[in-house]
């Protein structure tokens, strides 16, 4: 129990000396105290960033574009010949034939709910093997003004960057491709608030009203080899390694200075409303839909490629309404406890003992993601919480494979 | 609201009647609770089902009857507060069997309630047993139905911060820290099938209010203004004419909140029942508690602060 207090709080990087001798202290801390102590804690570590403090220096690091197209080719050779047992793969245990993965079956787990909110504007969207690559797609989306863009995004965003991938095949280029991508989305945002077509949303698709409708996309494209994350708005991706949080995104805040010098650049302001608000309306800078704001506001999604590592434990997707009240550091640590507590086996009488939930999530990130979203409103979140919670752990493969083999 | 004499001589009667619900002494509560369940059956042989009219059905009498339900819903306080903290745990159908019997008394306010509302629907609005600031958060009648799920979030806040690292080790709390994936899913259903409803009810009593200005309503308003205007002789047969045409037309009026008044209540039992029975017993009895001690003590701190307002505070009433 106390090296799960510690998973949370004990990640500094402090000496091995004086942590065990911590790890005694918090022994004697109720959790309620460990829990906000890691929500308040200074991010003086350089790698423990705060997300908005994160500088697009970050993203490059991460950012590899060359020679993406030719490893995708040999997976895609590699593919072909492993499609047979990709069928039995999704039925029994996850295998693996190398350290990258082939006909990887992602490990995940949802939750998304309305909360304290009277309505709920958040649209989650989990495309596990989305393409003819072994890609795998994972979306948060998070409406305002209505719901409907929000819901467009979580069925067409998917469709339309497949379309994208088929289109590039050869030369994959991962932040034209979803730029594009993204750049699509929302123009179908724009011509469905132009037509007429029936919806059954609040806003009652009234044509001054409906320009008003916006969304957040926090989209993760993970492949054998990278994730791929493209962030539209204030949702966020974050990548937990080796026990560090690692921001995939950054939010696209109206006071975030580079935002704001190209708010101001296309001729819009930022004013202070109940906090920085684009034309004093809308607290993020970057958003699908809001036609009534452009060019102030765009589509055009930041575009981070990271390579995996097998020190990469997790990765979560979620709605400010997560972010507002659980850093991320404390979300790592909450998903990565869960990862290893479900190593031992679940309690008799706990409702469910598989690992595959029916809707071909898994039992670990589902917990995961229920417990960030009750820790979310045990904080008092006010919004709508949506989170998406991914195991990119290798070692389960690897194990599983040496039982295989 | 203004109280009639009427009213305010109820309220001196009712003082004597008032559950200590804020008691230190046990026997004194015991022997008002003795009182009252004999008070209360004695009013209920009163009521049966084929009630005839010269049983008085207004606001004074569900007055009384408010009063014992409240009693009793502190009796079921403690049964389960008992049950909550009793070692080893209570058996599950010994729970079920509490449950159910809080659920039903739930159900009987109700029944109660919409048998009143039959006779005298209008104090239903404006009821005189509970305080200005109760009154205040009404919605249509009663309690807001999606207050509910904000009761669970917050008592699981609680209770989910208290336990946080047993959750995360896959241990069972039996509390409402630990609602499971599928109860998540099913609470969040509820809470937005409940949301819609409560939506299309608010709808129906806006519509409904519209009509104080209907077209009968204008007409009738404008004739009566002008006879009184004229101070017209319209003669006995007309005059009663006339109210039988202010009354034929108030009437459907209220028949229109009787049956808005009937749906948000049925909302707000169907909501209660429906969060029980997503809940296990052990969370579903940690729910009646906070929902019990939320009512009780809200009552208790509005009627202090009625009475302060009324500035005839009874030292003993409200021993604090």
């Amino acid at each position: 129990m106390a090296g799960m207090c510690c998973g949370v709080v004990g990640e500094t990087d402090s000496p091995a000396s004086s942590r065990s001798s911590r790890r005694r202290n918090l022994d004697l801390l109720p959790f309620k105290y460990i829990a906000d102590m890691a929500v308040s804690q200074p991010s003086t570590s350089r790698k423990r960033r705060q997300p908005d403090l994160c500088t697009p220096k970050d993203f490059e690091s991460c950012e590899d574009t060359s020679g993406d197209c030719g490893k995708d080719k040999n997976n895609k050779k590699k593919k072909d010949e492993s499609k047979v047992n990709d069928k039995v793969i999704s039925e029994n245990k996850p295998s693996t034939e190398g350290s990258l993965e082939v006909g990887e079956f992602p490990k995940f787990g949802v939750t998304s709910v309305c909360g304290r909110r009277r309505d709920m504007e958040d649209s989650v969207s989990v495309k596990p093997s989305f393409s003819q690559e072994p890609f795998h797609y994972f979306g948060v989306f998070d409406g305002h003004g209505c719901s409907h863009v929000a819901t467009m995004c979580k069925e067409r965003l998917h469709e339309i960057v497949k379309e994208e991938i088929n289109e590039a095949c050869e030369n994959l280029e991962w932040k034209n491709t979803m730029q594009q991508g993204f750049a699509r989305m929302d123009d179908e945002v724009q011509s469905w608030n132009s037509s007429s077509q029936t919806v059954t949303c609040r806003c009652e698709l009234q044509t001054p009203h409906c320009d008003a409708v916006g969304s957040t996309a926090v989209v993760a494209v993970v492949t054998p080899e990278k994730i791929v994350v493209s962030n539209c708005g204030d949702s966020r991706a974050v990548l937990c390694r080796n026990g560090v949080a690692i921001a995939l995104s950054s939010d696209h805040k109206p006071d975030r200075p580079d935002e704001l010098l190209r708010v101001q650049a296309a001729g819009g302001r930022v004013i202070y409303w109940d906090g920085p608000r684009v034309l004093g309306v809308l607290a993020m800078s970057r958003a699908i839909g809001d036609n009534y704001l452009k060019p102030y506001v765009i589509s055009e999604p930041e575009v981070t490629v990271t390579e995996r590592k097998d020190e990469d434990e997790c990765l979560i997707l979620a709605s400010d309404g997560l972010w507002d009240v659980v850093s991320n550091d404390t979300a790592c640590g909450v998903v990565r406890m869960c990862l290893k507590a479900q190593k031992q086996p679940s309690p008799p009488g706990s409702p469910g003992n598989n690992d595959v939930t029916t809707d071909g999530s898994d039992r670990a990130c589902s917990d995961a993601s229920i417990l960030l979203t009750k820790l979310a409103l045990a904080r008092h979140s006010s919004d709508n919480v949506s989170v998406v919670v991914i195991d990119l752990r290798r070692d389960q493969r690897q194990s599983s494979n040496s039982k295989n083999n | 609201m203004a109280k009639t004499p009427e009213t305010k001589s109820r309220h001196k009667m009712l003082h004597t009647h008032n559950p200590p619900l804020a008691y230190k002494n046990m026997n004194t509560l015991v022997k008002y609770i003795e009182q009252s369940i004999l008070h209360h059956q004695k009013k209920m042989s009163l009521h049966p089902n084929n009630a005839t009219d010269d049983i008085n059905f207004d606001g004074e009498s569900f007055h009384n009857f408010f009063e014992c339900w409240l009693v009793e819903q502190n009796q079921h306080l403690n049964e389960l507060v008992a049950a909550k903290s009793s070692q080893p745990q209570l058996a599950i159908d010994r729970m079920h069997t509490l449950i159910d019997k809080v659920v039903e008394h739930y159900q009987f306010y109700y029944k109660e309630k919409s048998r009143y509302a039959k006779k005298d629907v209008l104090s239903m609005f404006s009821p005189s047993w509970i305080s200005s600031l109760e009154e205040a958060f009404l919605w249509i009648g009663g309690w807001r139905p999606s207050m509910a799920f904000h009761l669970v979030y917050s008592k699981c806040s609680m209770q989910f911060q208290a336990r946080l690292n047993d959750l995360i080790q896959g241990l069972k709390t039996c509390d409402l820290g630990d609602l499971s994936s599928s109860q998540l899913a099913e609470f969040d259903d509820l809470q937005k099938r409940t949301i819609k409803e409560e939506r299309e009810i608010t709808g129906l009593m806006a519509e409904h209010q519209e009509t104080v200005a209907d077209a009968p309503m204008v007409e009738l308003s404008h004739v009566v203004s002008e006879i009184i205007r004229d101070d017209n002789q319209i003669g006995e047969e007309n005059e009663k004419k006339l109210e039988e045409r202010i009354e034929s037309t108030l009437e459907p009026k209220v028949e229109g909140l009787e049956k808005i008044l009937h749906r948000a209540d049925d909302l707000r039992l169907r909501t209660l029942q429906g969060i029980v029975s997503i809940l296990t017993p052990q969370q579903g009895i940690h729910f009646l508690i906070a929902a019990a001690e939320l009512h009780l003590r809200l009552h208790e701190w509005g009627k202090k602060m009625d009475d302060a307002k009324r500035g005839n505070r009874e030292s003993e009433s409200n021993g604090s």
